[in-house]
């Protein structure tokens, strides 16, 4: 069974034809993300100004504005495509897995895959994310509930199977896992660390935080 | 394996601390640029506290601190540089104090972890806007490559590995285990009861109370099995 995340649900529901200004607006909207993900990229979050990716869309600082509120509003709005559609992959590759540790090193590395050819929007993201001011709308957008979601709900299957313990505190396992996902990303961003590196540091990281909820 | 298990355990004890500078009688000059630079830090820790690292200016630093923007930027290279020595200066009164405690730690690997992690927390508690903006910032393109990213802190992570090595010894920790791994886990636990703490306004002791657990559970995949 496919399954269909709240922001597909919204994607996919039937509307009416959009007027020619609303498909201008939507170009207008492209535009600017596709340079601000560039600029970004480039310089990082606080290095890019709103003034810069506007130049780069070719568009005044006034139309950029027209369409998004400020500057982490548009990170945030880049950033939230690009988990909606982290997690769809995520939630593919747990499904693979063939137990509740196999699903989440694999959930794990379709994150590291994801990003890896993306480590300096992934950098300017973990800068946004730990500030104290742009920090938490960040942190509380849907797609981000959504990942931390897949460590639970990998968890569960766990119970399921039987493999692991209904009782054995899942709900703070799963956002320790879904933090250890994320605390490995210094060593892929500043150390340059390969998929393989990263593979075998997250199974033993899972194997260490799954040991005490193991049924015997 | 991992690159980052150099680091560990040799070096811990010296590593981040900044030498004391040596006793000789401070020229007039020496000693004015000394009080510069620490009504700069004080200022900017207050100001990075209330208002946020990059809300906050460098003029408005200089004002607070009642010098010239000049005069901070002969004594700090950046804006960044001033929060990495704030944020050093605070580690050295935090590793001062860990330091007192570390030998008088009894019980379990888990417990003695527990302790150095809540001394931590009642020392940092009334600074966590500050910490988060450090991390924020170390993965800023204005951090300067030289810089020590956070989470990649020595002083703890050396700590945290001798807490391990005894624990070896005293035989509740299994030896097969890549100390790095366990010392990863703990500080992305301790990274993350800040940020929940900032966000939820969290006190100390409900800092603690999160990673007490999140320790036991760590522990649970540390423990030698007999």
């Amino acid at each position: 069974m496919k399954h269909v995340s709240p922001l597909q649900a919204v994607e996919n529901a039937p509307m009416k034809a959009p007027t020619r200004r609303a498909l201008a607006k939507q170009q207008t909207r492209a535009k600017v993300l596709a340079a601000a993900r560039r600029l970004f990229s480039e310089q990082g979050y606080e290095g890019a100004t709103i003034r810069d990716i506007a130049a780069a869309a070719g568009m005044s600082t006034g139309a950029v504005f027209a369409n998004f509120s400020d500057k982490s509003d548009l990170f945030r709005e880049i950033m939230i495509t690009d988990m909606a559609a982290l997690a769809d992959s995520m939630r593919e590759a747990s499904l693979r897995g063939a137990n509740a540790e196999d699903s989440l090193l694999k959930i794990f590395m379709a994150g590291y895959t994801f990003y890896k050819t993306q480590l300096p929007l992934a950098r300017a993201a973990f800068s946004v994310g730990w500030s104290p001011e742009d920090g938490p709308a960040l942190r509380r957008a849907p797609p981000v509930h959504l990942l931390n979601e897949l460590m639970a709900e990998a968890l569960n299957k766990g119970v399921a199977t039987g493999e692991i313990h209904e009782g054995a505190d899942l709900e703070l396992r799963a956002h320790m896992l879904f933090e250890t996902y994320l605390s490995n990303y210094p060593q892929a961003i500043f150390e340059s660390w390969s998929l393989e590196a990263l593979e075998a540091r997250s199974r033993d990281q899972i194997r260490i935080l799954l040991a005490g909820a193991r049924k015997a | 394996m991992g690159s980052s298990s150099d680091t560990i355990p040799t070096e811990l004890s010296a590593a981040g601390a900044t030498a004391p500078p040596a006793e000789a009688p401070l020229t007039a000059r020496q000693s004015q640029k000394e009080a510069t630079r620490r009504r700069v830090m004080d200022a900017a820790r207050d100001l990075f506290e209330s208002q946020g690292f990059q809300e906050t200016t460098v003029r408005e630093i200089a004002r607070a601190a009642g010098v010239s923007v000049g005069s901070v930027f002969t004594t700090f290279a950046s804006k960044y540089e001033i929060l990495s020595q704030v944020m050093q200066d605070r580690l050295d009164g935090l590793y001062a104090e860990l330091d007192r405690v570390i030998p008088h730690l009894r019980g379990s690997t888990a417990d003695r972890l527990r302790t150095m992690f809540a001394v931590h927390f009642a020392f940092e508690v009334r600074h966590k806007r500050l910490f988060l903006s450090y991390i924020s910032a170390t993965y800023d393109w204005t951090r300067p490559a030289s810089s020590t990213p956070m989470g990649r802190n020595r002083r703890l992570m050396g700590s945290i590995g001798e807490c391990l090595a005894k624990g070896v010894a005293e035989g509740d920790v299994d030896p097969s285990l890549e100390p790095q791994e366990i010392i990863d886990l703990l500080m992305a636990a301790y990274v993350w009861t800040y940020r929940l703490a900032a966000w939820d306004d969290a006190d100390a002791d409900a800092m603690t109370e999160i990673m007490d657990r999140q320790i036991g559970l760590i522990s649970q995949g540390f423990a030698l099995r007999s």
